[in-house]
């Protein structure tokens, strides 16, 4: 109780551990590398493009020193294509990207913040973990960097409705035995959906406790008997499951 | 169950329940409304949860226990009969502010499989009513307003839950179009 906010993290949160993520620009002008803790950036040499995190990326932006070239998945083409796979697909959400080959020996393994997820060579037909923050954040700092944003913003308010309904659906499913499919769950829907779903599972266990409190008791009267169902006392007790 | 200052805990323990009393005692007149008399054996009275419980289960003086606790008028089977009909028409609040708490607390005592079904099942479908009225602020107001007005303590406190998160998610994506 000490601390206001609930479990989890707040969706401005998550949006600064989205600004880690590589995203392609093309500068304007001439930039000499920088030395930074959380990695090296490359020297900025106009016509070629960079990949940067995105936080510098939208520095650069704002300055109009650089342009962003908004990764592929961003497009109103592939948007509709994934948004006609989630509307058809009842159960589960559109799959996340393919990681890349398992690097060889002598290699390091890249791991999130550093994946090309959302720069220009990203994959076109899936959606990255940061997938809405990501959006969200080009279409307001960079907006005319896309070639249609009113059409890609209303793609991606349709995808995060169908996405969230289903998330809310799968509610209906939780049981002791049951489970809900959340591969490919992006990080904001994580944050929007963790404190309903996290209620409900609580409710639900309160509500069962006493059901799971028998199976324990039982369990471990078995674990001491060293086998299952002795005598006519447990027999009665089979009977009430 | 939960810790020992949790407030729903401490509002699901006073909520009465019906006792009948096993053994006539002598003064206790008051419970029913007689100020000078002795309660008698085979009355009836409404105890807290906590009260009867204790005097329920309590046989440490001699072999039969005072009281013999009955399930409340809010897990009757008419109640849970509705529940198992339409759980969203039922107005939990006017049962048991706590309905779900005192459900768990009384199935605590009872055995009662049936009764865990159907408090799961309308906990769950009424959950997903909350979370469409959560997303929907104009629903809370207009026609979902009596639906709103029976939750339960528990079913509020998600309602909460989901109407902040989205609100935050709603707020983050307004300060990022700035």
């Amino acid at each position: 109780m000490a601390l206001p906010l609930p479990p989890g993290l707040t969706p401005p949160e998550v949006a600064f551990l989205c600004e880690m993520e590589l995203v392609t620009v093309i500068p304007r002008q001439r930039l000499e590398g920088l030395a930074l803790l959380g990695g090296p950036i490359a020297a900025l040499n106009p016509p070629h493009r960079t990949s940067l995190p995105l936080w510098l990326a939208l520095l650069l932006k704002r300055q109009r020193r650089a342009n962003i070239l908004p990764p592929p998945w961003l497009s109103p083409h592939s948007l509709t294509a994934i948004l006609d796979h989630e509307t058809e697909n009842e159960e589960g959400f559109s799959p996340p990207p393919r990681l890349p080959p398992q690097p060889s020996n002598n290699t390091l393994p890249i791991s999130p913040p550093f994946l090309p997820s959302s720069t220009a060579e990203a994959a076109p037909d899936a959606l990255p973990y940061h997938w809405l923050e990501l959006g969200e954040m080009l279409l307001g700092a960079a907006s005319d960097d896309f070639e249609d944003p009113d059409n890609v913003r209303k793609l991606l308010r349709g995808l995060r409705e169908v996405r969230m309904a289903k998330l809310r659906k799968g509610v209906d499913v939780l049981d002791a035995g049951g489970g809900v499919q959340m591969n490919g769950v992006g990080g904001m829907e994580v944050s929007e959906g963790r404190a309903f779903i996290g209620g409900v599972v609580d409710g639900l266990r309160k509500i069962a406790a006493s059901r799971e409190q028998q199976r324990r008791d039982k369990e471990r009267e078995e674990r001491e008997n060293g086998y299952p169902g002795t005598g006519d006392y447990e027999d009665d007790e089979m009977d009430m499951q | 169950m939960g810790s020992y200052y949790d407030v729903d805990a401490i509002l699901t323990d006073a909520q009465k329940v019906p006792c009948t009393m096993e053994l006539t005692v002598p003064g206790l007149g008051y419970l029913e409304g007689n100020m000078s008399g002795d309660i008698k054996q085979g009355s009836k009275v409404e105890l807290p949860l906590w009260l009867g419980e204790m005097l329920a289960l309590s046989q440490s003086l001699n072999t039969s226990s005072l009281v013999t606790l009955d399930p409340p008028s809010a897990l009757a089977p008419r109640v849970l009969n509705a529940l198992k009909a339409d759980p969203r028409t039922v107005d939990l609040r006017a049962l048991a502010p706590h309905f779900y708490n005192l459900g768990a607390r009384i199935l605590e005592l009872f055995e009662e499989e049936e009764m865990i079904e159907i408090l799961s099942d309308s906990f769950k479908s009424r959950a997903g009513v909350i979370a469409d009225q959560a997303h929907n602020p104009r629903g809370a107001l207009g026609e979902g307003a009596d639906f709103m007005r029976g939750l339960d303590e528990n079913e509020r406190q998600l309602f909460r839950a989901a109407h902040d998160s989205a609100k935050a998610v709603r707020t983050w994506m307004t300060d990022v179009k700035k």
